[in-house]
């Protein structure tokens, strides 16, 4: 078996790992692990921008950090801890000239400054953007920068667990998917960047590649999932593929009308209208399909017709691109057919209270970026607020890093036992999916994204939510049972869809756990049966562990202090 | 019943041995070339081999080449194949015998051309990234996290616009080019030197340092202005007209030297 050694290891190669391996090479030998090239991470899909109170709009001059910490807070309907969205406003502004300083391509003012927009929430214009790709923009520059500095990669390196030794992380095993061996990485760090994992979803605007690889992998060592029942639905995902049509659509000034052509944000938001926070707008749209004033009982219509064509073309020409090559229609000529989807997990890994942002209970792992739950988006997130995320929490943990003791901590007698131990029952696993006549897989995975869709969107309630905790708990029992070829493992990648999905189920089983636990509506978890928010008994973040015999619930204070909790009204 | 639509997919196992299997795949709405893929894979053999990720033709993973077009797998509908009209005057690219292909009725899936091939529709991209470090796509100037941020008109931003989409795919390598020499350092390898030497906010030194690299023999000068590039590419970069400006602006400015 191969084995490498490193310092830290970040697993993830988007914008929050390229971050953290930027920083952590600096003077450590670290190393990043992939299953996809860097550039093909889905940091890259983000189209809409990065939130900054840089105030270089006109008349935006007096926007504050602690602005945007309270449109953070309010927006994550009180749940997010404050202290940590304090610190991450406050890097913002640096965060995004630190970008710029590495050649990113941002849009521009007329005054030569880097552009800004208003997105759904937000007190100002504060999202700056590169087009309507300023994902792909800032995943680029990072990897530059990375190149630049010589950053180790190892792309097409599946991370199929994570092993401890001595109480601590004493590194993980990756599936090396070019030639198919399983190889050892030994390290006392190792930093989870694994992004999202909107993949349990049958509709979702994530990749393909959003499995929760790293929620995963902690789960099974006990670490916790925390706010899984926060599910973000974005409002505006195109009808058929699901793939996402920025909010900077709305914020470029498009409208939403249902099939009388009303405006019907106006009964629900009627000072944001269409820029009302992501829950509120994604609630209406759903309100108005069921209700029957939909298309086709299944989408409404995003209309930028009245736009000038040429702010169109500047300004979302990547939203344009995918409404052509994907639903056959220039936007500039036809309103767009949205519905909700699933677009992102504010829930994630769960992290440590009141200590260093992203690290875990299991000392030696951290967390950070969509896969983890830190936490800054609370109930619901705000457009923008991701990309800020990855890299200010990027940069953050690779520095807090460098400041620790790097030498290995655990003895190499029980590293060597762990890894073990560790491969043995992973060779098992393969070996038992090889040789029973079983289940396809794929059906264990359709059932689950069908099941999430239906009962863990947009709307929730005690019955649902039953029954969904129970197929799905039904369908890990199937999945101990599937039939898969594991003899040639080099780009197997019905085998890797197969590690992928027994990471999922987890997921699934811990959002649905959540959900039915949590008996109020708050930001994007909205219970039919519980119609309000409920701070006396659930201003709490949800802890789910796995247990013997099913998974358990704990919870952690959310930290307050810095903004009064008040009710949410657009 | 939904409709059948046939596939003829490349099948190599990496030792050697090709050949063409035949698939049926029901055909549904808004079906994309990818998700026939991910059928066959689901359906039939899971160990069906080719790159993906986001599915929303940002990432550039899934380049292959079909219906002998090199595309990517994402954007293109099924049903759309067999009816539009293909790029013209493209090379002709062999990957193996598929004498009965049936032209009328099957989609012909292949690999990437001019890479070799690892497995099934999986290329080893290893010269692509080696040429693109080769050329330093990158800035050199320190970071720096405090106001003011280096001001760009949005003129001059725009002039570099095209060129930052590129998503590093790899479909222009389709290039004869990159046929005939493996030292070519590729159409998208010289577009993304454009975009660097063309951003406002990079020093003459930069440039200079840049341009080095890519008006070597293996470079712009060994570009036939063929423009197969500028007619495979999904973004629009146009990395053939990115060539020629590197040839026609920058290259005598700095190496007084005609390529």
């Amino acid at each position: 078996m191969r084995v490498e050694e490193f310092d830290g290891v970040i697993v993830g190669a988007g914008l929050s790992g390229l971050r953290t391996g930027l920083e952590l090479s600096k003077e450590w030998n670290a190393a990043v692990i992939s299953k996809v090239h860097p550039v093909r991470s889905h940091s890259g899909a983000a189209q809409g921008g990065i939130n900054a109170a840089l105030g270089n709009l006109p008349g935006s001059e007096d926007d504050t950090p602690r602005a945007h910490a309270f449109d953070t807070v309010k927006g994550s309907d009180y749940l997010a801890d404050q202290n940590v969205v304090m610190f991450m406003t406050e890097e913002a502004p640096k965060i995004v000239l630190e970008l710029e300083s590495m050649g990113a391509p941002f849009s521009r003012l007329s005054s030569g400054l880097i552009a800004q927009r208003p997105f759904g929430g937000a007190g100002y214009p504060r999202t700056c953007f590169a087009g309507d790709r300023t994902g792909h923009a800032l995943l680029h520059t990072l990897f530059e920068q990375c190149i630049r500095n010589g950053v180790k990669f190892y792309n097409e390196y599946f991370l199929v667990d994570l092993f401890k030794a001595e109480g601590r992380i004493g590194g993980l095993i990756a599936l090396d998917m070019k030639s198919g061996e399983l190889v050892s990485f030994r390290t006392p760090y190792v930093i989870l960047a694994t992004g999202g994992f909107g993949r349990v979803y049958k509709q979702s605007t994530n990749a393909v590649i959003n499995t929760g690889d790293g929620n995963g992998a902690a789960f099974r060592l006990g670490v916790p999932m925390q706010d899984m029942e926060f599910v973000q639905i974005h409002p505006t995902t195109l009808y058929g593929t699901n793939i996402l049509i920025s909010e900077g659509a709305r914020g470029e000034g498009g409208f939403l009308y249902n099939n009388k052509h009303e405006r019907f944000m106006e009964k629900y938001a009627p000072n944001t209208m269409e820029l009302a926070p992501r829950d509120i707008v994604s609630r209406s749209i759903t309100t108005e399909i069921l209700e029957g004033r939909g298309f086709e009982n299944a989408y409404v219509h995003l209309d930028l017709t009245h736009l000038d064509d040429q702010k169109i073309k500047k300004k979302l020409p990547g939203i344009r691109e995918i409404c052509i090559y994907f639903a056959g229609i220039d936007p500039i000529e036809k309103p767009i057919p949205v519905h909700p989807g699933q677009h992102y997990s504010m829930g994630g890994i769960g992290t440590k209270f009141d200590s260093e942002y992203g690290e875990t209970d299991l000392p030696g792992l951290y967390a950070i970026g969509e896969c983890s739950c830190l936490s800054v988006h609370g109930a619901n997130r705000l457009g923008g607020n991701s990309l800020l995320e990855t890299s200010v929490f990027g940069r953050y943990v690779g520095r807090t890093l460098l400041m620790k003791e790097k030498s290995p901590v655990a003895s190499l007698d029980s590293i060597e036992k762990a890894e073990k131990k560790t491969i043995e029952k992973i060779e098992e696993l393969l070996k038992r999916w090889n040789s029973i006549s079983g289940k396809n897989a794929v059906e264990i995975r359709e059932k689950m994204g069908e099941t999430m869709n239906k009962y863990l969107g947009v709307y929730r309630n005690e019955a649902g939510l039953k029954t969904a905790l129970m197929v799905i708990q039904e369908l890990q029992k199937e999945f101990a049972r599937i039939e898969l070829p594991t003899d040639d493992r080099k780009y197997n990648f019905g085998l890797i869809r197969g590690l992928e999905l027994r990471n999922m189920l987890d997921i699934a089983e811990a959002t649905a756990t959540a959900a039915l636990w949590r008996k109020e509506s708050r930001g994007a978890h909205w219970r039919t049966d519980y119609p309000s928010r409920n701070d006396t008994d659930y201003l709490n973040h949800t802890m789910i562990y796995p247990g013997k015999d099913g998974m358990i619930i704990k919870t952690k204070p959310v930290k307050l202090g810095m903004f009064e909790i008040k009710e949410r009204q657009y | 019943m939904a409709k059948m639509q046939k596939f003829l997919v490349y099948r190599n196992k990496g030792e050697g041995d090709i050949r063409y299997e035949r698939f049926e795949v029901p055909l549904r709405k808004g079906m994309t070339i990818l998700d026939a893929l991910f059928y066959i894979q689901d359906h039939f053999d899971p160990t069906f081999a080719f790159r993906y990720a986001c599915r929303g033709a940002i990432c550039g993973s899934c380049g292959i080449t079909i219906d002998k077009v090199p595309d990517l797998a994402c954007r293109s509908q099924v049903a759309e194949i067999k009816k539009k009209k293909k790029a013209e005057n493209l090379p002709v690219f062999h990957f193996g015998d598929h004498a009965n292909w049936d032209e009328e009725n099957e989609i012909l899936i292949e690999p990437l051309p001019n890479m070799p091939v690892l497995k099934d529709l999986v290329v080893d991209m290893d010269n692509f990234w080696k040429f693109y470090k080769k050329i330093q796509p990158y800035f050199t100037r320190e970071y720096k996290d405090t106001a003011p941020e280096s001001v760009q008109s949005s003129k001059e931003m725009y002039t570099i616009e095209g060129l930052v989409y590129c998503i590093l795919c790899g479909l222009c390598w389709a290039c004869p080019v990159n046929a005939k020499n493996s030292h070519y350092l590729g159409p998208a390898q010289l577009a993304k030197a454009d975009r660097f030497i063309r951003d406002s906010r990079i020093s003459e030194e930069r440039q200079k340092q840049i341009l080095e690299q890519v008006l070597n023999d293996d470079g712009v000068p060994a570009c036939e202005k063929l423009f197969i590039c500028n007619r495979v590419c999904p973004k629009n970069v146009m990395p053939g007209t990115a060539i020629n400006d590197l040839r026609k602006n920058f290259a005598k400015k700095y190496v007084k030297r005609k390529c």
